[in-house]
């Protein structure tokens, strides 16, 4: 029984997302439908997490897709996997639109700062990423709780890092380095390079 | 305005996180425009880590969209006039199958999609991987490669995947078997042909079998082994 750890997953998926996008730059329908078929969960998930509004969600997602097929030719190897090309896009996009909206304000918190994690009756439905889930579940865990309140408002929620600060009444400093300390914590677990 | 440089890199985290308005960000772009080379390289490299580590956490979030996303996603991007397509495209509903096969074997694979039974429903593995109960068993193939097999015993449907498995000799194939209480029943043969880098077969009746085996079949295959096998994977 062999189990992909994560990380070497990611790198096999990274070759295969590089591939796809040099090919959707060029217009291939087919290579956007293998790399929207590989990435949808991912995507979806985080706008979701983000925006907490089905609809909103979906709107978005559609204009994420949009800008892949349009700007495929913009990414960059050297600066990154695809992957993260994606994801940057993608929480980007969630963020402007959370912040277009003014919901921050208005919307409240349905999770608690220690979880991250998603409800397990919507998780995507492969198996592998739902291992991969668990390793990174595990990884959150590992976190102190103050680190990941910080991921959970700074990246889930939207905010920015000054708002973090007001709302968790800690000066400036000290949210920078918690969200720093947070990320090296992750990626140490992840065994990120 | 002139700040230290050690502050800048100090928010190379939350820029990366995207925790800052938008003027906050042009700010630091137009620093780092100005910042000494080496601030600035430990700048991105910082971007970059994030960047990359959230990548893998967006595993923790996935959530699988509703289906029809897809329809107006590739609604809107066949309309986008941006360059004449090269080609037209194959239909979807093959392309899902490769894509969800894709999926399972760790997306390492150089070919896809070669499925042996005829006409496979599409849908099966999408079931599949959606069913509660899916599970995943893996195991070298002696001589070498690797066979997955994706199942569920709810749906009693399974996705077999090879990786690098040597080709049968001329003038054979292999054979899958899935192995109940009433013995070995084919789950369908595979040529030398069909054993690519990758191949991907959907075994659609699991039958309460405990075992996928694997034997060397005159071309055509068998109506029962006529070898010993030489893999076999235990459905458990």
């Amino acid at each position: 029984m062999t189990l992909i750890v994560a990380v070497d997953r990611l790198r096999l998926v990274t070759t295969d997302l590089d591939q796809l996008l040099r090919q959707v730059a060029r217009q291939d329908v087919d290579a956007f439908a293998t790399f929207y078929d590989q990435t949808r969960a991912r995507v979806f998930g985080l706008v979701t997490r983000v925006l907490r509004d089905p609809g909103y969600s979906e709107e978005t997602t559609q204009d994420i897709y949009l800008q892949v097929w349009r700007t495929a030719d913009a990414y960059n190897p050297a600066a990154g996997s695809p992957l993260s090309w994606l994801m940057t896009l993608a929480h980007r996009r969630a963020v402007d639109r959370v912040r277009s909206e003014q919901a921050a304000s208005q919307r409240e918190s349905r999770y608690g700062a220690a979880n991250v994690e998603t409800p397990s009756d919507q998780v995507a439905d492969s198996v592998l990423l739902s291992d991969e889930r668990r390793q990174v579940t595990d990884c959150l865990d590992s976190l102190t709780d103050t680190q990941r309140e910080a991921i959970q408002l700074a990246y889930y929620d939207g905010l920015t890092y000054v708002q973090v600060s007001e709302r968790l009444s800690a000066n400036l400093a000290t949210i920078k380095s918690r969200m720093r300390d947070a990320i090296r914590g992750l990626r140490r677990c992840l065994g990120v390079a | 305005m002139t700040q230290p440089t050690d502050d800048l890199t100090a928010l190379a985290t939350p820029y990366a996180l995207h925790a800052m308005p938008e003027a906050e960000r042009t700010d630091i772009e137009r620093r780092l425009a100005d910042a000494p080379p080496e601030v600035a390289r430990a700048f991105d490299d910082e971007v970059r880590a994030v960047r990359e580590t959230m990548a893998v956490i967006s595993a923790a979030t996935a959530v699988e969209p509703p289906y029809e996303l897809r329809d107006r996603i590739f609604a809107d991007i066949t309309a986008a006039p941006v360059v004449p397509l090269r080609r037209k495209p194959r239909p979807w509903r093959a392309t899902i199958l490769a894509a969800a096969a894709a999926v399972v074997i760790g997306l390492g694979a150089l070919g896809v999609g070669l499925a042996l039974r005829p006409a496979p429903t599409v849908s099966t593995p999408e079931q599949i991987f959606a069913a509660p109960d899916v599970r995943t068993v893996s195991g070298d193939i002696p001589g070498g490669g690797t066979a997955t097999v994706v199942f569920s015993r709810e749906k009693d449907a399974g996705v077999l995947v090879m990786n690098n498995v040597t080709p049968p000799e001329a003038g054979t194939v292999y054979q899958m078997w899935l192995i109940n209480d009433d013995g070995p029943h084919s789950a369908g043969t595979m040529d030398a042909q069909a054993v690519a880098p990758s191949t991907t077969a959907v075994l659609p009746d699991l039958d309460g079998s405990s075992t996928l085996a694997f034997t060397i079949e005159p071309p055509g295959g068998s109506q029962q082994p006529t070898t010993e096998p030489f893999a076999a994977l235990s459905l458990t």
